[in-house]
């Protein structure tokens, strides 16, 4: 196959056997309770250096509680797939977990800004949907995917792709590598305890992520019993095969929204922005993270009651979200 | 010549960004479908052009929702995966779902933002400067996918010197790229495909058969020296450079009191222009 042009940035290598054998080995087939505290989930699950995926983002439907748990412990040296996020990529290299980015997009910040003066930053170059699509090729088994975009830009001579001769239409093509990440997080509206878990409404690509990441966590808005999943196994988006654990996580993506089950708080989403803008994010842990020992004795000790169910009248749509 | 001119009261004043949405929103073609940036001046561009101008125009986001009803306003950021932007819709999916459907050819038209664009339509959000001046921003998210499979491509971007320039300091989304024939097939993007026009609050450009930006319109209270001390690179400029009509009082309205109610898009660095006597005039010093 003739390679017409190549970026030059390293890529987490790709090993689509490699992955395999890791599901024979690791993954249980067998139905296994996996409920975890998200401390517990963690600790076992992230380690250092791992490459992390989670879905949507700390605002939107996304896996906060996690990512508050990750500051907490201290992780260091995570690759993270930067696609579709505001703050998150700000808060974990403000906090000193992350070293590696492949940037789709994220909320730019004197956070980051300083990361890099400080050279302990890398972005490696894609856009969001490129990124879903190195995950779709993941979640496939393949060893990489054509795009119809990213060829041409500045974007593709700083990533892993590759502009190609197509052997089946002589065309140049595009080929991004497949990304099977270390670690996937992604916060659901429902899951039993095995990991058959639901999403409702829009997301951004957590069949994908959780499927061709080698270690899933699940945070999920409710439990429910496994007879409400083969009641309606249509709304199952993710098998319970490809989670290793599953979170009771209400309010799990506070301060974000989580569609149909509660709204944004505002004032804390604007403190993150403000947090990430201003090199702030220390004093953003010291004040969210790590004075409580979990995530529900911060939302008990310095949300409340009282704005939690504020929170969760403000959403008002719920069409869409329930079964 | 006026270009884009509609019913209704011409508003005797309103903000620059209001002049850039009104002017998009007359562009939006009914039956056509969009793909629009969630956040900011785009989004509130094809709502604003359905309410008033294109009921049968639709639109889907990069979270995969399809042709939505939303219920307004948005709260702040909660622009995608949100139930508020995402209500009603004919369907929901995920961002490969946008991207898949693009890449199919399914969507007629892109609208974008951008930091800085170049005399190909060249679009970059990444980064600005180079060496240690080198400050980098948030990257192009859907944008490059967008520039890359839609049909025709809307860029609405600010009108000011260091982002109309001759070469992009990096190109994040793809315009006609070094702007000779089939350079964008050359890359492996899809035939047929690439910028259409580019509005700033002061201008309209579209690109000549050489796949150069040209200058086509202005707005009332700019001329075309002004314009043209806003580019670094200058831009083409067609023979007959027209007018772009006002905003109305009808739309402002909409876009007021329903579309962008916290001033979130209109109210960024934005000037004021007025009717003084049959003139319209930019407020300076702001």
């Amino acid at each position: 196959m003739r390679i017409l042009a190549e970026g030059t940035a390293p890529y987490l290598p790709v090993d689509p056997d490699g992955f395999r054998e890791y599901v024979r080995e690791h993954k249980s087939r067998a139905l296994e309770p996996k409920l975890l505290s998200a401390q517990e989930a963690v600790a076992r699950f992230v380690a250092d250096g791992d490459y992390l995926v989670y879905d949507c983002n700390y605002l939107q439907r996304g896996p906060s509680i996690l990512i508050r748990e990750i500051i907490r412990q201290r992780k260091r040296d995570l690759w993270l797939c930067g696609k579709f996020t505001y703050v998150d990529v700000g808060l974990l290299i403000g906090a000193e977990c992350a070293t590696k980015v492949d940037c789709g997009f994220f909320y730019q910040g004197k956070a980051i800004d300083r990361a890099i003066d400080e050279g302990r930053l890398e972005i490696y170059e894609y856009s969001n949907v490129v990124m879903t699509l190195r995950l779709q090729a993941g979640a496939m088994g393949l060893p990489f995917l054509p795009v119809r975009s990213l060829g041409g830009t500045d974007g593709f001579s700083q990533s892993g792709a590759k502009l190609i001769e197509d052997p089946y239409t002589g065309q140049p093509i595009t080929i991004v590598p497949a990304l099977n990440p270390d670690v996937a997080l992604i916060h659901v509206h429902q899951a039993d305890q095995y990991g058959n878990a639901r999403v409702f409404g829009t997301g951004i690509a957590h069949e994908e992520s959780a499927l061709a990441s080698k270690k899933v966590i699940i945070t999920a808005e409710e439990i429910i019993d496994t007879e409400e999943i083969r009641s309606d196994p249509g709304r199952t988006s993710i098998p319970y095969y490809a989670v290793d654990a599953v979170v009771h996580a209400p309010f799990g993506a506070y301060p974000g929204t989580c569609q149909g089950y509660y709204g944004s708080d505002t004032a804390h989403v604007i403190e993150c922005f403000g947090a990430v803008s201003r090199d702030g994010v220390a004093q953003y842990a010291e004040k969210w993270i790590s004075p409580f020992a979990t995530d529900q004795e911060m939302l008990d000790k310095l949300v409340g009651e009282e704005k939690l169910s504020q929170l969760r009248a403000n959403e008002t749509i719920t069409e869409g979200y329930r079964p | 010549m006026t270009m884009l001119e509609v019913e209704g009261t011409k508003a005797s004043s309103f903000n620059e960004r209001e002049f850039q949405i009104t002017t998009v929103a007359r562009m939006i073609e009914d039956g056509r479908s969009y793909w629009v940036t969630g956040g900011g001046t785009p989004i509130f561009a094809i709502l604003l052009g359905q309410r008033r101008y294109a009921p049968n125009a639709q639109y889907i986001t990069e979270d995969g929702v399809i042709a939505p009803e939303p219920m307004l306003p948005f709260e702040p950021i909660m622009t995608m995966v949100a139930s508020r932007p995402s209500y009603r819709a004919l369907a929901w999916g995920t961002m490969n779902t946008a991207g898949n459907h693009a890449q199919l050819g399914y969507m007629d038209y892109g609208i974008l933002n951008g930091l800085q664009v170049d005399r190909y339509g060249n679009i970059n959000s990444t980064l600005i400067g180079s060496g240690k001046e080198m400050r980098h921003f948030g990257g192009p998210g859907g944008a490059d996918s967008i520039a890359a499979n839609c049909w025709r491509i809307i860029l609405m971007t600010d009108q000011e010197k260091r982002k109309f320039v001759e070469r992009v300091d990096f190109i994040s989304s793809a315009g006609f790229l070094d702007g000779t024939p089939n350079a964008r097939e050359r890359a492996g993007l899809p035939r047929g495909t690439g910028p259409w026009r580019v509005v700033t609050p002061w201008a309209m450009y579209d690109f000549d058969d050489e796949r150069r930006m040209r200058l086509i319109a202005i707005a009332p209270y700019v001329t075309v020296e002004e314009v043209l001390a806003e580019c670094e690179y200058p831009p083409q400029v067609a023979e007959q450079v027209e007018t772009l009509a006002v905003p109305t009082e009808e739309e402002l309205e909409v876009l007021r009191s329903q579309l962008d109610v916290q001033g979130q898009a209109t109210g960024v660095r934005s000037g004021w222009v007025t009717l003084e006597g049959d003139k319209y005039v930019r407020q300076t010093g702001d």
